[in-house]
C-alpha cells in the first residue's frame, strides 16, 4: 500500500523563484489496485515518484510504502519497490539476463530464485529470444520490456511506473499493459502515471489528476463522469483545469 | 555497509569496462606494445644516426698563415682524416666571410693556424677551430680536429723534447684516470628516477580519468543511474563499489606500464653490449614504487569520482578533469628540478611529495620516516575525498541537475558564452599552455625579446580577437572607464606596502619551503638582465607586462566568475593569475597582488587602475633588485631574507587603509552589474 500525505517538493529555480513542483499532495493506492497519476508534462508526476522511491526529499508531508516511511525507512522502502521511469536506461554492454541477474542481487534475492523468475518475466513479457544479447543490439519495446524484468524481479509488493509506454508501439505498449494488470491481479499495488487519457482510461481503478503540482481532481472514470457530467475524457480534464485556475483567480481577486 | 553488495556493484562494473573496448585498449593494449616499440625504435633510430653521422662527409677549410713544415704536418694530420673534405684553399682569406658558412651548416669547420713564438724561443702554433656548437654534426667534426691536433702535438713535443736530449717521458708528471664512483644502478636510477615520477603520474591519473568519468557522469548520461539509486544497495556501497573499479584499473594500467617498461628497458640494455649489461635496473626499488603507487592511485581515484560524480555529463566531467590533470603533471615535474629536497613541507604537498619521493628511491637514497609520513598523509586526504564523494552522491541537488544546453557557440550570435566558466577556464589553459611551450622556447632563445613576444602574442592578442569575434563591446567588457584620479594615488601609495606585505609572506613560506639558491639566481638574473639597460626592461616588465597581464586577467578573464559574486571572482581570477607565472614559488605572491588588482578593477570599475598598480609593482621589483643596494630605504627589501616581520603589521595597515578609502570614494556597484 502507499499512503501519501501532504507531499510538498519545492525546486530553487534559476532566477531565485521557488517552483512547487509537487505541491500538499495526498491520496492512497490500495494492494490490488492500479492507480494513475494523471497530467500534462511538468505537472509533478515524475517529482512526487521520485520521493515515493526515496531519491528526491520532500520539503513537507511524508509518505509510507508497505508502511515504511520513506524518510526514515528508505531503506526498506526501496527494497519493497520496484520503480520504473519512461527515460532511464540500460547498461549497454551487458546482455539482458546479466542485467536482469544483476538488479536481482542488488536486491538481495538469491541466485535459484533469480533464475526462475526471469524465466517468468520471459513468459509474461515474451523476452525469451533476446535474453542472451546485448542490450546495445535491442530495439527500444526490448529495452522497455528488459527495464521492466530489472525493476521488478524481487518481485515486490509495491510498482511505480513513470510513463512506462512513452515512445513504444502499440504492440509492446498493449503488452506491457496486460503484463500490469497480471501484477494487479496477482496483489500488486501499481501508480502508474501517464499523460495520455486513453490509457488511464484502458488501466486505471482510480484516477488521481495533478496539475502544476495540486491534486485536481480524484476517483474513477465513472465518478469524474457524474461529476463533471462530461463523456469525453480530454473535455474532463480541461473542464478541472478551467475549474482550478478559476479557483486561483478567484483568491487573488 | 556491506561487502557482499560492493562486491556485486565492483563486478558487475569491472565486466561493463572489460567489455569495453575503447578501456582494454587505451589501459592494457597500449602499455603492452608501447614501451617496447618505442624503446626499440628510439635506440635503433640513435645509433643508426650515430652511425650516419660517423659516416658522413665533413667540409672543413683550413687557413693557414704560417705555411712552415710544422704547420703542414697539421693539415696533413687533418687531410688524413676519414670522411673529411678540405676546401680548396684561396689567396684572400677573410675569416668574416667563412663564419656565416659554419653558422648555416656549409662548412662544419674553420681552421686557422697562426704562429707566435713563445717566451723561452718556441713556435707556438695557435690554431682556432671554430665549429657551431649547435649542429651534432660540426660538433663531431670538432671533436675529431681536436683529437686529430692532440696527436701533432705529441709528435712535435716529442721531437723538440729529442732534440734537446730530454725523454718524453717526464711530462708525465700527473696522470689523470677516470674512475666513476657511482654503481651502474644508480647511474640509471639517476636517470630514471627524473622522468619516472612524471610518467607515472601522468599513467595513472590519465588512465583513471576515463574511466572515473564514465562510471558516474555517463550513468547520468545515459539515464542508468536512477535505477541504481532507487534499488536495495545503500549509497556508500555504490561509492565504493565503483571507486574499487577505478583503482583496480589504475593499478592493472601502472603495473603494466613498469612492467614492459622494465621488460623494454632491460632487453635494450642487453643489446646494448659490454658495458651495458652490467647495467641492471633497480627492481627492488621498482617494487617499492608500486607498493607506494597504491595512495597515490587511491586519492586520484577517490577525486575523480567526485567530480565524476558532481558534473551533469562526461564532456562536463572532462571539463572539470582538465585542470586537475594539468596541475598534477606541472607538480609531478618538479622531480626534473634541481635542488629541491624533500623536507616537511613537501611531504605535505600532493604529488611533489610523491614526485620527490620515487626520485630518491630510483637513487636509492630516501628517507624511511618521509615515506610513512607520505603514505599516512595520503590516506588520510583519501578518506576526506571518499567521503565528499559519498556525500556528494547523497545530494539531490547534484544528482539531479538539471542538463542546461550550454553550447561554446561564440562564433555566431551567442554573445554570453564567452564569458561562461568553462569558456573562460578553456582560454586560461590552453594560453598556459601556450605561454609554457611556445613562449617558454621564445624565452630561452632571448629573454627580453621573449618576453615581448609572449606577452604580446600569447596574452594581450588572444584576448582581443575573442572579443572582437564574439562582436563584443571592448570599451565596456575591459571597463576603459575614466575613474576618480584619486584611485591612481592610492595604488601608488600601497604599491610599496603591498610588496612588503608580499615580500613577507613569502619568507614566512620559504622558511617552510626553502628556495634553492640557484632559483634566486635566476629570478634576480631575469630581474636585472637588462641587455637594453634599465629603462627598457621598465617598459617590457613594467608598462608592457601591465598591460597586456591586466586585460587577460582583469579585462577577461575575471569576467567569467562574476555569477559567483564580488569575492569569489576576485580570489578565483587572482589565483589563475598567480597560476598563470608557472612558478611554485611565486604562486601564492602573484595570487595575492593578482587579487589585489582583481579588487582595484571591480571597486573603482575601471582597468587602468590595476594596469598602473601593476606597472608601479613590476618597476618596483626591477627597481629593488638593480638599484637596490644603492638606496638606503629599498636595502632592506633587496635582501630577500631579512625584512623584520613586524613590518607586515605597518605594512598591512596601509594597505588596509587603501582598500577603505577606495571603497569609500568609489560608487557601490551591485553585483549582478559586475
Ligand atoms: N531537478 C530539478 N530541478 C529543478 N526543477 C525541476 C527538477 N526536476 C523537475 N523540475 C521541475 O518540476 C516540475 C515538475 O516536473 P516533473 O515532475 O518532471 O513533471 P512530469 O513528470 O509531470 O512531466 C517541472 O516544472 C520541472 O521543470
Ligand atoms: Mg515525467
Amino acid at each position: 500500500m502507499i499512503e501519501v500525505k501532504n507531499l510538498t517538493k519545492i525546486f530553487l529555480q534559476k532566477n531565485g523563484e521557488e517552483l512547487f513542483a509537487v505541491n500538499d499532495l495526498s491520496f492512497i493506492v490500495q494492494k490490488g489496485e492500479i492507480v494513475v497519476l494523471l497530467g500534462v508534462n511538468g505537472a509533478g508526476k515524475t517529482t512526487c515518484m521520485r520521493m515515493l522511491s526515496t531519491v528526491l526529499k520532500p520539503n513537507s508531508g511524508t509518505a509510507t510504502v508497505e508502511g515504511f516511511d520513506i524518510l526514515k525507512q528508505s531503506q526498506q522502502v526501496r527494497a519493497n519497490l520496484g520503480y520504473l521511469s519512461g527515460d532511464t536506461g540500460l547498461y549497454s554492454r551487458l546482455t539482458a539476463r546479466e542485467t536482469i541477474t544483476y538488479f536481482g542481487r542488488l536486491y538481495d534475492v538469491d541466485e535459484p530464485k533469480i533464475k526462475s523468475r526471469i524465466l517468468e518475466m520471459a513468459d509474461l513479457l515474451d523476452m525469451h529470444n533476446f535474453l542472451d544479447k546485448k542490450i546495445d543490439l535491442l530495439s527500444t519495446g526490448m529495452k522497455q520490456k528488459v527495464s521492466i524484468a530489472r525493476s521488478i524481479v524481487h518481485d515486490p509488493p509495491v510498482m511505480i511506473f513513470d510513463e512506462p509506454t512513452a515512445g513504444l508501439d502499440i504492440l509492446t505498449a498493449k503488452n506491457i499493459v496486460n503484463f500490469i494488470h497480471n501484477c494487479k491481479e496477482n496483489g500488486k499495488c501499481v501508480l502508474f502515471s501517464t499523460h495520455i487519457m486513453r490509457e488511464a482510461e484502458r488501466i486505471a481503478d482510480r484516477i488521481v489528476m495533478i496539475h502544476e503540482g495540486k491534486i485536481l481532481a480524484e476517483g474513477s472514470w465513472d465518478d469524474l463522469r457524474t461529476a463533471t457530467q462530461l463523456h469525453d475524457l480530454d473535455d474532463i480534464f480541461i473542464h478541472f483545469v478551467n475549474n482550478s485556475s478559476r479557483e486561483v483567480n478567484d483568491e487573488s481577486a | 555497509m556491506n561487502l557482499h553488495k560492493i562486491m556485486i556493484i565492483y563486478r558487475k562494473e569491472m565486466l561493463d569496462l572489460l567489455r569495453d573496448r575503447r578501456t582494454v585498449i587505451t589501459s592494457f593494449v597500449l602499455p603492452v606494445i608501447l614501451y617496447p616499440l618505442l624503446m626499440i625504435g628510439f635506440s635503433s633510430m640513435l645509433s643508426r644516426q650515430e652511425h650516419v653521422l660517423e659516416k658522413q662527409e665533413m667540409t672543413i677549410y683550413i687557413n693557414n698563415q704560417v705555411m712552415d713544415e710544422s704547420s703542414l704536418l697539421i693539415e696533413k694530420e687533418l687531410e688524413k682524416l676519414e670522411t673529411f673534405q678540405i676546401m680548396e684553399p684561396i689567396n684572400l682569406f677573410e675569416k668574416a666571410n667563412y663564419l656565416p658558412l659554419v653558422e648555416d651548416n656549409s662548412i662544419q669547420a674553420l681552421i686557422e693556424i697562426r704562429d707566435s713564438l713563445s717566451t723561452n724561443g718556441y713556435l707556438v702554433y695557435i690554431t682556432t677551430v671554430s665549429y657551431n656548437r649547435s649542429d651534432d654534426k660540426s660538433t663531431l667534426a670538432y671533436e675529431k680536429i681536436t683529437n686529430a691536433l692532440k696527436n701533432v702535438e705529441f709528435d712535435l713535443v716529442g721531437e723538440r723534447l729529442q732534440k734537446i736530449k730530454i725523454n718524453r717521458e717526464i711530462l708525465n708528471a700527473v696522470d689523470i684516470k677516470e674512475e666513476n664512483v657511482a654503481p651502474p644502478e644508480k647511474m640509471v636510477g639517476f636517470a630514471l628516477g627524473k622522468f619516472l615520477p612524471y610518467l607515472l603520474i601522468i599513467l595513472t591519473i590519465s588512465g583513471a580519468s576515463v574511466i572515473a568519468s564514465d562510471l558516474v557522469a555517463g550513468e547520468k548520461e545515459r539515464g542508468t543511474l536512477e535505477t541504481i539509486l532507487v534499488s536495495a544497495a545503500r549509497r556508500n556501497e555504490l561509492v565504493v563499489g565503483k571507486y574499487l573499479t577505478i583503482i583496480t584499473i589504475s593499478l592493472l594500467t601502472v603495473l603494466l606500464n613498469l612492467f614492459s617498461m622494465y621488460i623494454s628497458f632491460t632487453y635494450i640494455l642487453s643489446q646494448a653490449g659490454e658495458v651495458a649489461t652490467k647495467l641492471q635496473l633497480p627492481l627492488g626499488n621498482f617494487a617499492l614504487i608500486l607498493v607506494l603507487m597504491l595512495p597515490l592511485i587511491t586519492l586520484f581515484s577517490a577525486i575523480l569520482l567526485s567530480i565524476s560524480t558532481y558534473s551533469r555529463n562526461i564532456k562536463e566531467a572532462q571539463s572539470y578533469q582538465m585542470p586537475l590533470i594539468f596541475g598534477s603533471i606541472m607538480l609531478s615535474m618538479v622531480s626534473f628540478l634541481p635542488g629541491f629536497e624533500l623536507n616537511f613541507g613537501f611531504a605535505l604537498i600532493p604529488i611533489v611529495n610523491f614526485s620527490l619521493l620515487i626520485r630518491d628511491i630510483m637513487l636509492s637514497n630516501y628517507n624511511i620516516q618521509y615515506l610513512f609520513l607520505i603514505i599516512g598523509y595520503t590516506i588520510l586526504l583519501d578518506i576526506i575525498v571518499i567521503a565528499i564523494s559519498i556525500k556528494l552522491f547523497n545530494s539531490e541537488s547534484v544528482l539531479f541537475r538539471t542538463a542546461e544546453e550550454k553550447s561554446l557557440k561564440f562564433w555566431g550570435k551567442g554573445k554570453k558564452d564567452i564569458f561562461s566558466t568553462q569558456f573562460v577556464m578553456l582560454v586560461f589553459f590552453i594560453l598556459l599552455l601556450g605561454l609554457f611551450y611556445i613562449g617558454g622556447s621564445w624565452q630561452s632563445k632571448d629573454i627580453m625579446s621573449g618576453l615581448i613576444k609572449s606577452e604580446i602574442f600569447i596574452i594581450l592578442l588572444p584576448v582581443i580577437f575573442i572579443l572582437r569575434i564574439s562582436k563584443t563591446n571592448i570599451k565596456s567588457t575591459l571597463r576603459l572607464n575614466k575613474t576618480n584620479p584619486l584611485n591612481f594615488l592610492l595604488a601608488l601609495v600601497a604599491a610599496i606596502p603591498a610588496l612588503i606585505v608580499v615580500a613577507v609572506l613569502g619568507q614566512l613560506i620559504n622558511l617552510v619551503f626553502p628556495i634553492s639558491e640557484s632559483y634566486v639566481e635566476g629570478m634576480k638574473n631575469l630581474l636585472t638582465a637588462s641587455d637594453g639597460g634599465f629603462w627598457y626592461s621598465i617598459l617590457v616588465i613594467g608598462v608592457l607586462a601591465g598591460i597586456c597581464e591586466e586585460t587577460l586577467f582583469r579585462g577577461y578573464i575575471i569576467n567569467g566568475f562574476k555569477k559567483l559574486g564580488f569575492w569569489k571572482s576576485i580570489i578565483i581570477s587572482g589565483v589563475l593569475f598567480g597560476i598563470f607565472h608557472l612558478d611554485p614559488f611565486r604562486l601564492i605572491p602573484a595570487s595575492l597582488l593578482g587579487m589585489w588588482m582583481g579588487y582595484l578593477l571591480l571597486q573603482t570599475n575601471s582597468i587602468f587602475v590595476p594596469m598602473f598598480a601593476h606597472f608601479i609593482n613590476n618597476s618596483l621589483t626591477i627597481v629593488i633588485t638593480t638599484y637596490g643596494d644603492k638606496i638606503p630605504v629599498l636595502k632592506t627589501l633587496a635582501t630577500a631574507d631579512i625584512i623584520p616581520y613586524w613590518y607586515i603589521f605597518p605594512a598591512g595597515l596601509i594597505v588596509y587603509l587603501v582598500y577603505l578609502v577606495v571603497e569609500k570614494i568609489n560608487p557601490k556597484i551591485e553585483i549582478n552589474e559586475l
